[in-house]
């Protein structure tokens, strides 16, 4: 597979976007933005719903005309490409198919632009399951069956780069697996996978690095690692009957007690280990001692709390 | 539905060798596209079955004269009923020329035809190219078929004419090239607005509600200008493509003062009469105009 390409593998296939914005009327819904997705790595692109995620894969593809700002694929903007498909496969967010034409014949005609071979066609149908449905009109098609139809289109060029918005949406425990691997198989070759996700979760299970998208500014941009250890440091959660004393005997600069209802210490910025060794020397009992790790889904909410457009009242 | 595990994915590739986007490429991809949609094909049924069988129905029941037509009388007869279909396939082609672009934006396909040609416009002129040889060809079939049909049956009626003559195969070709000309301009209708409703609204009402309004309006306030704006319609210049020449046209229309023949233009009573070519300049000039203006406003407007 990547020996017919060597020669359109002279330059590095990644996605820069630089200083990129759109501008919709009054709203800025991508804001100067700049970031990579590399090769060889799966980058997650990650943000609430409204946040400029799907805008600026859009603008990536070239379907939408950035108000500033370039967005580069594989070195050159999309659009200055002359084998497009062979640069960048992409799923966008909604369905992008003539309902009545069937799977196969959409596959056909998209490869038909390219001279891509009938065969390429059957293979990346195989390679998304749909050869059961592949004949019949993409209107009858489940939500799941329509994103696995996407991923064969964002497939059909063989492409170096990948761009997929909210791929799992809509699809099977299964075919959520089956994406993961797909994306790490598929970076693993050396590609560039571009995926997005408003799942934190999604993203902990698939991403090696993550841009954190809000209200259309970058958040942060960094390995996931990083993201997880960074946003909330560490908690430790206490139970004690003389919790003063325990107050007394870790304090601290960066040191931050609170006492819950439950009578339970939840103290930040202290290790476990530290504070049953103080407590120890300060002889204190303890009924509990459990760190807690915070979740990339807490560690995304601190990061975007401030950044979603459609805050719920129970979210609050 | 099954699942291929990741590993066995490429175990027999497809070489994608010269694999890049040329225009033959992306005419071959909207073959494709026209002949895999029903309701395309279903427009260019309804065509070929429209303009076969009004012909023959019209030159079977009509009555013709006082039985014996010939010369200019019988040429135009004759005419008349070939091109007969075109008042109702013209309407079939306005729907057709939105539909094949308007469908894609409804569905979102557009973005997948943008996507594989980033430049948008060799997508379109290879989508119109398709659509306007598409429609030429089943036209043209549809109504030489009608004519040979028809020929012997008005001939059993006293109607001869033959279809070498120029005056009786300029617009009998005539009719095909103004259906083409209009399901190009219903594709630039389309392109303009992206909305199936919206687009066969403008469409047909440009065909339909326009003209009689303009004459109306014309005949109430005794006004030149509106008979003039209706001159220029695709449906009132067009039909000039498609009407048998009767000698008196690009002449004085209103008055019987018959003015000199030769170009077209305001008369004495100030009412544009168009000729033949005349009709098709005009007719393929506005195509040509919002061909333009839609094809701008794609390669500026987001997807």
């Amino acid at each position: 597979m990547m020996t017919a390409g060597a020669r359109f593998r002279t330059v590095v296939p990644m996605i820069e976007i630089q200083h990129l914005s759109k501008r919709y009327g009054p709203k800025l819904a991508v804001d100067d933005i700049s970031f990579t997705a590399r090769p060889g790595v799966v980058t997650g692109f990650l943000g609430p719903n409204g946040a400029g995620k799907s805008t600026t894969m859009r603008m990536i593809m070239g379907l939408d005309r950035p108000s500033g700002g370039t967005a580069t694929v594989n070195g050159k903007r999309y659009i200055d490409h002359r084998d497009p498909l062979r640069q960048a496969g992409a799923l966008l967010e909604a369905k992008a198919v003539h309902t009545g034409r069937s799977a196969f014949n959409h596959l056909l005609a998209l490869a038909a632009t390219h001279g891509i071979p009938k065969g390429r066609v059957d293979e990346v149908i195989q390679m998304t399951g749909l050869e059961s449905v592949a004949k019949k009109r993409v209107g009858s098609f489940s939500l799941g069956m329509g994103q696995r139809l996407g991923i064969a289109v964002a497939l059909l060029g063989d492409p170096q780069t990948l761009i997929l918005d909210e791929p799992v949406n809509g699809l099977d425990p299964e075919g959520v697996l089956w994406v993961r691997q797909l994306s790490r198989y598929l970076a693993s070759q050396g590609r560039t996978v571009f995926l997005s996700s408003h799942l934190m979760s999604e993203m902990a299970q698939t991403a090696d690095h993550v841009v954190v998208l809000g209200r259309g500014k970058v958040l942060a941009d960094a390995p996931i690692s990083d993201i997880l250890s960074g946003a909330s440091g560490q908690r430790v959660t206490v139970r004690t009957p003389s919790p003063e004393l325990l107050a007394g005997a870790i304090a601290g600069p960066d040191v931050t007690v609170q006492q819950t209802a439950d009578g339970t210490l939840s103290i930040n910025g202290v290790g476990a280990a530290q504070i049953g060794e103080a407590a120890a020397r300060a002889g204190v009992v303890l009924h509990e001692l459990t760190p807690v790790t915070a979740s990339l889904e807490q560690a995304y909410l601190e990061l975007t709390q401030d950044e979603v457009e459609y805050h719920s009242e129970v979210a609050r | 539905m099954t699942t291929t595990a990741p590993h066995a994915q490429h175990t027999a590739p497809v070489a994608l060798g010269d694999v890049r986007l040329s225009f033959p490429r992306l005419i071959r991809s909207e073959w494709i596209k026209l002949r895999t949609i029903r309701s395309t094909v279903w427009c260019f049924l309804i065509l070929f079955v429209v303009n076969i069988g009004l012909t023959i129905l019209a030159a079977s029941v009509g009555s013709f004269g006082d039985g014996h037509l010939s010369g200019a009388a019988g040429e135009q007869a004759g005419v008349s009923v070939i091109t007969l279909g075109v008042n109702l396939t013209s309407l079939v082609v306005a729907v057709l020329g939105v539909l094949i672009v308007s469908g894609e934006y409804a569905t979102g396909m557009i973005r997948s035809t943008f996507t594989a040609d980033p430049g948008r416009l060799g997508a379109l002129f290879a989508k119109a190219v398709v659509l306007a040889v598409s429609t030429f060809v089943v036209s043209a079939a549809s109504t030489w078929i009608a004519a040979l049909i028809a020929v012997p049956i008005l001939s059993g009626k006293g109607v001869d004419f033959s279809l070498a003559s120029d005056k009786v195969f300029m617009p009998i070709l005539g009719s095909s090239v103004y259906v083409t000309l209009l399901a190009l301009l219903a594709f630039g209708i389309g392109l303009l607005v992206r909305t199936t409703a919206g687009g066969i609204a403008i469409a047909l009402g440009l065909l339909l509600v326009l003209p009689p309004i303009l004459q109306i309006l014309g005949g109430l306030v005794n006004a030149d200008w509106a008979s003039n704006i209706n001159a220029f319609l695709p449906s009132e210049a067009g039909r000039h493509l498609y009407q048998y020449d009767t000698g008196s046209t690009a002449t004085v229309q209103s008055g019987g003062d018959g003015g000199p023949g030769g170009s077209a233009g305001a008369s004495d009573s100030g009412i544009v009469v168009l000729n033949g070519w005349e009709g098709f300049g005009v007719t393929a000039g506005l195509v040509f105009l919002l061909g333009c203006v839609s094809l701008f406003l794609v390669k500026r407007r987001d997807a």
